[in-house]
């Protein structure tokens, strides 16, 4: 360690010695400040998880079973799957592991300013694009990262940065729905992103922000050969491991590995086939038992059981703060927050999580922080009480129960199994729920508007950053539309601490508030399943379901 | 002859006419946003709003329609929204798999149905009669995914000699031909045992004819009667449903299709039916619309063919 | 009429098939009805503890499903879903159809061209897209389902009706009944709609066993009857992805689905013999 440490850091560092600071949160805030993986772990008093998993074999074709979808334009991308074949060839900056930690990618190492507002970037030298064999550089990685904040883009990295990097300006046209001016947006300073020299840039944000790192490894977040304009498909250039030499949307993708070295070592397969199965779970098994495939993306809890008993497949999980939420918008019988707790009195999380989960993950507890997110508080368990939920629905007037009716989508398919569990579940204290399966793309284009649905919500390494997306009065995600003045308060005042106990204090105030008044049944905490043939290696299951294949290898 | 063909072309131009608007004007009314599918759930509205108006649609219905006709006569389709593909190139190739399935499923099931149909109206209420009704009976009446369950787990599962899908690509294992096997064979059992009954009905029927009987009365072998004078007579009724079979075969293998995970063009319109791909919908309507007329026509001809009676 | 019926009853006796189709279907429709008094539990009642061994037990007779619930009580509260269900979308077809068959070919001319050209559109209307569309824009229900299949089956039993009427309109019987002043409603419905009894009641059970099917089609696809009450198809539905492991959650529902639509083909098949024969 030449270099200077963050201030942060020390005092990171101090606060852990203190038994402050638990050391997983360590990690990630040191390495988020730009501290080496090894290093953070050794500063840690904790040894780097090892990967190996044998003596890594070249050669062979590994059959992944996945939704092939369009992959034309990387920015824009919505799913996983999509990202998951671009990814073996447009690589990010940075990867943040199953650990939480940080580690360099396209960026060899990055240092914040004391304000964490001004973020130094520097690239390794030696990633080189295929075609043209020209270095990764500087004004590679700032095209890109202007072109997903561009507006007329249209990516996802927006709703993560435009706190950061972005203002509103009004526009000259008038909304005929509104009668008002269109409102857009643009960075908000011409040094948002400055090059330094070939290899180095700056950041420039108007705003502290932590996680400048991890949103490097937003799953839209590709770095693209800007000469090719923003779009990907077969031949497009990249810095990664594998080349896509086939593609057709609905049936399959093929990549193949790359002939002129790459600068991560390996890769270790010659080959990817992608096979589009459907969604259909029976199909899954049928391809893993008949060895059509070696791997499949994201495993169905129809099809677990079978999965396990064959003998050739393993199964891998991984635990998430991934969930579906019930959640109810303030209108009647939902507007009185002791229906709203009725709710909560009537689930039993535990036999949700068996039932509808097989138990592969744990109980949830109502208030949306998981315990994998480091300021999780404990504020004791919620057990069933059906009694106390009649009382309080007599309470609030209604002494014969109500009748009501959840929307959910068919897929995954533990979705519906969890709605029918909870349904039955609250039907013994009088809340008489019917179910409204949609299709997912009807369900998507309702998700902020139905008075009472149910809603998946990914995986984020942070209890406050979901709070934040999907509590706080107004956020464009908060689809129950509730609203809490103190809860809001005391939201901004967590994202404040980078000390997590201090965070974890108002933390625990903070999903005391979703017990007492909040819109949510969290029925359970994911933990996220897949299935590979015993002869793939190297592979580790990821939170995010992202799929890294230069690592992986076939076991002769 | 020539006006008739030029009355049903016509038709046929009618009917794809009001199909595509009712599919247009419906698809209008079920909630959904085209912008919103193509960004994402977690786009934000206002780039919603502004791919709405990019791709034009905040015009009304009738101009959109207007349009959509004009460009499906210069030949162009549209682009899809799931796939982002020309329409034409995604329709052609699952229709091309399915086309495929198709051909070989009605290779199968046309010459076995006749064949039990016949043996089994040649001589009614006999117990080859019997067995064969009641074998297509049953055939008939166990539903596609049931019968598709039921052999996934005999043929994959237990004795592990087929492939439990068909992505129609070799592997070591499994080439090609043996991944059709599944499909087909559940197709062909619950359509041929529909067939079947059709044209054992028909034969039997016939053999009750006064110049059936006369030939077996006159000593002529029972084999040759049913061959050279039953036969044929029976297949004319039935003809038209062995045609409308056709129909059946290309837009009616989604189950199929979903179980064995089969690129066709069943499973491309589920999908692009519950994605609101209205470009992919329309165009897929099109064509079933087409066979559904065509093949009418077809059988309405044929009959001509095989019936002089009947004139048009 | 009661003797006709009492008639076709005696003769379907004959038909050893007839009987065997009607057997099922009265089996079927028993345990419909007697669902509330002879189902052992609840049909949606989870019990988490029974997941662990689901298979088929003296407490439960043919094992629970993936929740835990009874697969013998969802069977039977199924069977009443899918025949409450199926035969009244085929009665309201029927009923639709009979009404525009007649008018069709009573009244020929124009009436005739615009209703019978009506019914070819909807015929070539590829199905599924109607009943996704219906399904998303007015939700998965026993009345929409219900709806659909009224829609799209009227047109085929107006053909054959139609087909009837055409033949008989010129008859002496019913020239005689328009002579006398008779309304129309009345020539229609006591003149000529009785000659369409024999093909259409042997059509009904056919058609009954095609919708039941295609109920199970939709649930299959995940598009039928909401959760969680149960229904046959989507019991298939939700559990044919642990065929490989327990298929007794698949194959149950997966039999008593063929077994009802096979007793009302063999049913239909003895009611054609019956009148064959009668």
């Amino acid at each position: 360690m030449t270099d200077k440490l963050h201030p942060l850091v020390t005092a990171a560092g101090r606060e852990m010695a203190d038994g402050k600071l638990d050391r997983r949160e360590f990690l990630r805030v040191a390495t988020l400040l730009g501290v080496g993986a090894g290093a953070a772990y050794s500063m840690a008093g904790l040894s780097e998880p090892a990967m190996a998993q044998g003596a890594p074999r070249k050669g062979g074709t590994l059959r992944l079973g996945m939704r092939v979808q369009d992959l034309s334009s990387p920015h824009t991308y919505s799913w996983i799957e999509a990202t998951n074949v671009a990814r073996q060839t447009v690589e990010y900056l940075t990867y943040t592991g199953v650990d939480n930690v940080t580690r360099p990618g396209l960026v060899e190492k990055w240092e914040a300013s004391p304000d964490l507002k001004s973020w130094k970037i520097s690239l390794r030298r030696d990633a080189k694009w295929r075609k043209g064999g020209r270095p990764f550089n500087a004004d590679d990685a700032i095209w890109n990262m202007k072109r997903m904040l561009d507006p007329a883009t249209g990516s996802s990295t927006v709703g993560l940065l435009r706190a950061f990097i972005l203002e509103n300006f009004e526009l000259d046209e008038i909304d005929p729905r509104t009668q008002k001016k269109r409102v857009s947006f643009r960075l908000w300073d011409s040094n948002a992103f400055r090059k330094i020299d070939d290899f180095t840039f700056e950041i420039n944000g108007k705003s502290s922000f932590l996680g400048i790192p991890e949103a490097m490894f937003h799953y839209p977040a590709h770095m693209l050969d800007p000469a090719e304009g923003g779009k990907f498909g077969v031949g497009s250039n990249g810095t990664g491991a594998f080349e896509l030499v086939e593609l057709e949307v609905g049936k399959r993708a093929v990549l193949t590995a790359r002939k002129d070295g790459y600068w991560g070592g390996g890769p270790w397969l010659d080959r990817i086939e992608v096979i589009d199965l459907g969604d259909d779970s029976a199909a899954q098994v049928a391809a893993l038992a008949s060895r059509q495939v070696d791997m499949i993306y994201q495993g169905a809890i129809a099809a677990l059981p079978a999965a396990e008993r064959l003998p050739h497949v393993q199964v891998n999980s991984v635990d998430t703060a991934y969930t579906a939420v019930a959640r109810v918008q303030p209108v009647k019988p939902f507007d009185d927050k002791r229906v709203r707790q009725a709710l909560r009195h009537a689930t039993d999380t535990e036999a949700v999580l068996k039932v509808a989960h097989r138990g592969l993950g744990k109980p949830g507890e109502h208030h949306h922080v998981a315990k994998v997110h480091p300021e999780y508080a404990d504020v004791g368990f919620m057990r069933r009480d059906v009694a106390k939920a009649k009382a309080l629905l007599a309470e609030a007037g209604y002494p014969n129960g109500i009748d009501t009716e959840i929307a959910c989508r068919p897929q995954p398919d533990w979705e519906l199994l969890a709605v029918q569990t909870m349904v039955e579940q609250w039907k013994e204290a009088g809340i008489r729920v019917k179910i409204n399966v949609m299709p997912s793309a009807q369900y998507w284009d309702v998700w902020t508007k139905v008075p009472f649905g149910f809603t998946t919500w990914a995986h984020r390494p942070l209890g406050v950053m979901v709070l934040g997306l999907a509590y706080r009065s107004g956020a464009a995600w908060n689809e129950s539309n509730w609203s809490n003045k103190e809860f809001d308060a005391l939201l901004a005042e967590a994202e404040g601490y980078l000390d997590v106990e201090r965070r974890r204090a108002v933390v625990a105030k903070l999903e005391q508030i979703m017990l007492d008044d909040g819109p949510a049944v969290v029925p359970l905490w994911r933990a996220l399943f897949n299935y590979s043939d015993k002869k793939v290696k190297g592979y580790r299951i990821h939170p995010t379901a992202y799929i890294e294949f230069k690592e992986v290898w076939i076991e002769g | 002859m020539a006006r008739y063909l030029l009355r049903q072309s016509l038709n046929i131009l009618l009917t794809l006419l009001a199909v595509t608007f009712l599919v247009f004007a419906l698809n209008e009314l079920t909630p959904g946003d085209v912008a919103r599918k193509l960004l994402g759930p977690y786009a934000t509205q206002e780039q919603v709003d502004h791919l709405f108006r990019e791709m034009g649609l905040d015009r009304p219905l009738l101009v959109r329609y207007a349009e959509y006709v004009g460009n499906v006569l210069r030949g162009d389709l549209g682009t899809s929204v799931i796939y982002r593909q020309p329409v034409a190139d995604v329709l052609l190739d699952r229709l091309g798999n399915t086309l495929l399935l198709a051909a070989i499923c009605f290779a199968v099931i046309v010459p076995l149905s006749v064949a039990l149909g016949v043996l089994a109206g040649m001589r009614e209420r006999s117990p080859l009669d019997r067995g064969i009704s009641v074998f297509a009976s049953i055939c008939a009446s166990i539903p596609e995914f049931a019968m598709g369950v039921f052999m996934l787990a005999i043929f994959v599962v237990w004795l592990g000699v087929l492939p439990g899908t068909s992505p129609m690509r070799a592997t070591a294992e499994w080439p090609v031909w043996m991944q059709f096997v599944l499909p087909v064979a559940v197709v062909t059992l619950y359509d041929a045992g529909y067939l079947v009954s059709m044209i054992r009905a028909s034969m039997v029927e016939v053999m009750r004819q006064p110049f059936v009987r006369t030939a077996v009365l006159k000593g002529m072998p029972f084999h040759r009667v049913v061959t050279r004078h039953a036969m044929r007579n029976a297949l004319i009724t039935p003809f038209t449903v062995i045609l409308l079979q056709l129909n059946y075969l290309v837009s009616g293998l989604v189950v199929v299709e979903t179980l064995f995970a089969y690129p066709g063009f069943g499973r491309m319109m589920l999908e692009a039916a519950l994605a609101k791909d209205i470009a992919v919908v329309e165009a897929g309507a099109l064509v079933a619309v087409t066979v559904t007329m065509l093949t009418q026509l077809l059988g309405d001809l044929g009959y001509m063919k095989l019936d002089p009676r009947i004139r048009i | 009429m009661i003797a006709r019926a009492a008639a076709t009853v005696a003769l379907l006796g004959r038909s050893p098939v007839g009987c065997l189709g009607a057997a099922i279907v009265l089996f079927w429709a028993a345990m419909g009805i007697l669902a509330p008094w002879l189902a052992p539990y609840p049909p949606n009642r989870i019990d988490p503890a029974l997941i662990a061994y689901p298979y088929p037990t003296a407490a439960n007779w043919l094992g629970v499903d993936q929740l835990g619930r009874d697969i013998l009580s969802r069977l039977m509260w199924g069977a009443r879903t899918v025949l409450t269900v199926a035969p009244a979308a085929v009665l309201g077809a029927a009923a639709l159809g009979t009404l525009l068959g007649l008018v069709a070919g009573y009244k020929g001319g124009a009436v005739d061209s615009i209703l019978m050209r009506v019914g070819d559109t909807l015929l070539a209307f590829p199905k599924i897209i109607l009943y996704l569309i219906v399904i998303a824009r007015f939700g998965a229900s026993a009345f929409n389902i219900i709806a659909v299949v009224t829609v799209t089956q009227a047109p085929i039993i107006a053909r054959i009706v139609r087909a009837v009427t055409l033949d008989v309109k010129n008859r002496d019987y019913v020239a005689a009944a328009r002579m006398r002043g008779e309304p129309t409603w009345f020539v229609l419905l006591a003149e000529i709609l009785p000659n369409a009894r024999g093909p259409l009641v042997v059509d009904f059970f056919l058609r009954l066993g095609y919708t039941v099917i295609a109920i199970g089609v939709l649930g299959f696809l995940g598009i039928g009857l909401p959760p969680p009450d149960p229904d046959w198809g989507s019991m298939i539905k939700e559990s044919y992805g642990t065929i490989f492991v327990w298929p007794h959650m698949t194959l149950i529902p997966a039999l008593a689905v063929s077994s009802l639509v096979i007793g009302f083909n063999f049913l239909a098949t003895g009611l054609r013999e019956a009148s064959e024969d009668g």
